[in-house]
């Protein structure tokens, strides 16, 4: 199995406060962690636990303080912003808690969105968020804007937006959280389905539920992995 | 990033709030239409009093006494005009005075009197005649009162169309008083200058000499009409040096149109840029403006700006997009800006006798339009550096 996410005693610490009294938060503390391709993992943990840092750092918004990340076998540690920009663009997808979907764009603008910055032809876009929203059974919703969307279908077109990149690694988080139960399943449905086709996946959530659709838990508390649940 | 991609984005955001987009480009709008506006008056205004310039006097070199305090003034006489001759031009000497005459109510209005040689209209092209006559060249000589009058004099003294072999009493200086008869009228001189025309009465200049003891025997300015295909700047320059054999240096004032027309494009390029520059004033304003609005912009859509860059977008892209935007908003202000610069400057054309020709140089067109894109650059930086260097977890937290 060819691992996805390497973390090597990874910290990130933020300071702030004046000069003489320099308040040092440890967001994360030391996390050693292995994903390997396919795998579908959860991190829980109680907020303050660190565990929205550490999505951050795995999907390159934010650099490790100290430590060692590789990213399907490329080391990220400290990539330069524009670096860490382009590889956000071919190797992460983010599914956020809101969405964040383009109002004024119609869905398939929507999922077109991260391939506008690899500079491909529009007719190649199209092609290929096209192909995305058909995956998550929205090719009959291609021209809707979001405002014509349910919660669910937003959240699925976001899905695509993500796997329109072909990435390394899924990153959600609290991808459930703005959804009613119905809508939720659905989404947690459309991950399961995700999964079984090899994707590589980790969800943020504070929901067991949701957290045991995936077949390996990561608990966090004060900036550490506590403890690593497998599921049978 | 493709150009083509960069550029949808930004249209697309201006077309978001169309009426934002509008009221923000009003100072652009308003500096690339007075720039454009100002400096296009300058170059019809110009055009139109040298053409009027060339009309009255196109080829023509004036020499007058130099006037010095407590120096004698040379006199031109009848034996200058003879020597004159060797020059190839043609000239016309004048005898210039001030008179006053009965107007149709009988109140006294002052004239320009002018004394000059017969057959004018033969020698001077601009000269034409409306009705009647110019007296000729024998009557010059002789000195017989008849007088040739300008359109204005005639409307002053007797009515329009009525001057015709009328009796015109001139009262000069030392009380004399000089009785002519009306056997010409002059049509107004054309172009910028016609319409400045006062009470002009022409006389032989022999009859000035005979009737004005001070005036007897000299001419006060001598116009020298230059011959068809002899060369204005060598025929002054010989002029010159005539004159200073025959009255020494710097006796006499020799002036051509060319020296004027060339201290007038001097007067009216420093005009130009007196005005060009307080229309870039208000430019400046108005890239405040812009850049005001893109500062506002770049907070809105701090959402949007984290997750383009969430999404892979490079500090780089995101800092073009909004150069982009700003460049566009400014540019197509410029475009309105010099649209509306060319209707008003067509309808000035149209109503303003003095503007005879409109002109709109391409160069004008794109200096408005180069500068404006250069204020959308500048003005853009700053909001477009702000909106690149903000960090995408903090913006997409951002309500």
């Amino acid at each position: 199995m060819k691992p996805v996410v390497e973390m090597q005693e990874v910290k990130k610490v933020y300071r702030s406060g004046s000069r003489r009294r320099q308040v040092e938060v440890r967001a994360l503390d030391g996390v050693s962690l292995l994903i390997t391709e396919g795998e579908f993992v959860s991190i829980m943990g109680p907020s303050g636990s660190g565990k929205s840092t550490l999505l951050h750092v795995m999907g390159l918004l934010d650099r490790p303080t100290s430590g060692r990340y590789l990213l399907a076998g490329e080391d990220v540690t400290t990539l330069e912003d524009e670096d860490a920009a382009r590889m956000r663009n071919r190797r992460i997808g983010f599914v956020f808690q809101a969405f964040f979907l383009m109002p004024r764009y119609s869905a398939l603008r929507n999922v077109e969105l991260p391939l506008v910055y690899r500079g491909l032809t529009e007719a190649e876009r199209r092609r290929r968020a096209s192909r995305a929203l058909a995956e998550v059974g929205l090719a009959d919703r291609m021209d809707h804007l979001p405002s014509e969307l349910s919660g669910g279908q937003k959240q699925r077109v976001a899905i695509a937006r993500a796997l329109v990149q072909e990435p390394a690694l899924l990153l959600a988080d609290e991808p459930t959280g703005n959804l009613d139960s119905e809508s939720g399943r659905e989404i947690l449905a459309l991950f399961e389905r995700l999964h079984e086709a090899g994707k590589t996946l980790v969800v943020v959530t504070h929901e067991r539920e949701i957290a045991e659709r995936g077949r390996r838990i990561l608990h966090m508390r004060d900036g550490r992995l506590v403890n690593d649940e497998v599921l049978g | 990033m493709r150009f083509s991609d960069n550029f949808k984005i930004a249209l697309e955001a201006l077309f978001a709030h169309p009426t934002r987009t509008l009221l923000s480009l009003l100072g652009v709008i308003i500096g690339v239409f007075a720039v454009t506006t100002l400096i296009s008056l300058g170059e019809m205004a110009t055009y139109g009093i040298q053409h009027s310039l060339e009309q009255l006097a196109g080829r023509s070199i004036y020499i007058q006494p130099q006037f010095k305090p407590g120096v004698e003034p040379v006199r031109f006489d009848a034996d200058l005009l003879r020597v004159l001759r060797v020059l190839p031009v043609q000239p016309i000497p004048y005898v210039l005075s001030s008179a006053t005459a009965a107007d149709r109510r009988g109140r006294l209005v002052s004239l320009d009197l002018v004394g000059t040689v017969g057959n004018l209209p033969a020698l001077d092209a601009s000269v034409e005649l409306a009705r009647g006559r110019f007296f000729n060249r024998r009557e010059a000589e002789q000195g017989l009162p008849v007088a040739v009058i300008n359109a204005k004099a005639e409307s002053t003294f007797f009515g329009e169309g009525r001057g015709l072999g009328r009796e015109l009493i001139l009262n000069v200086s030392d009380g004399a008083r000089i009785r002519t008869v009306v056997v010409g009228v002059v049509r107004p001189a054309g172009g910028f200058f016609g319409g400045f025309e006062s009470e002009r009465v022409t006389v032989p200049y022999a009859l000035l000499w005979e009737r004005m003891p001070r005036k007897k025997g000299r001419f006060d300015i001598i116009e020298l009409k230059v011959e068809p295909g002899a060369d204005l700047k060598e025929v002054e320059k010989r002029t010159r040096r005539l004159l200073e054999l025959r009255y020494g240096k710097d006796r006499v004032n020799v002036q051509s149109v060319q020296a004027f027309q060339q201290a007038l494009t001097g007067i009216t390029v420093g005009l130009q840029a007196l005005l060009g520059g307080i229309g870039a004033l208000s430019l400046l304003v108005g890239g405040i403006g812009i850049m005001n609005i893109m500062l506002v912009s770049v907070t809105e859509r701090t959402r949007e700006i984290g997750l383009r860059k969430a999404l892979g977008a490079t500090s780089a892209q995101v800092r073009a997009q909004f150069l982009m935007e700003a460049v566009l908003l400014t540019l197509s202000g410029g475009l309105i800006g010099v649209v509306l610069a060319a209707a008003v400057l067509y309808l000035v054309v149209l109503t303003v006798p003095f503007f005879e020709a409109f002109i709109l140089s391409p160069l004008t067109v794109a200096l408005a339009l180069g500068v404006s894109a250069a204020v959308g650059l500048f003005f853009g930086v700053w909001p477009a550096s702000q909106a690149a260097s903000l960090d995408p977890i903090e913006a997409l937290r951002y309500e």
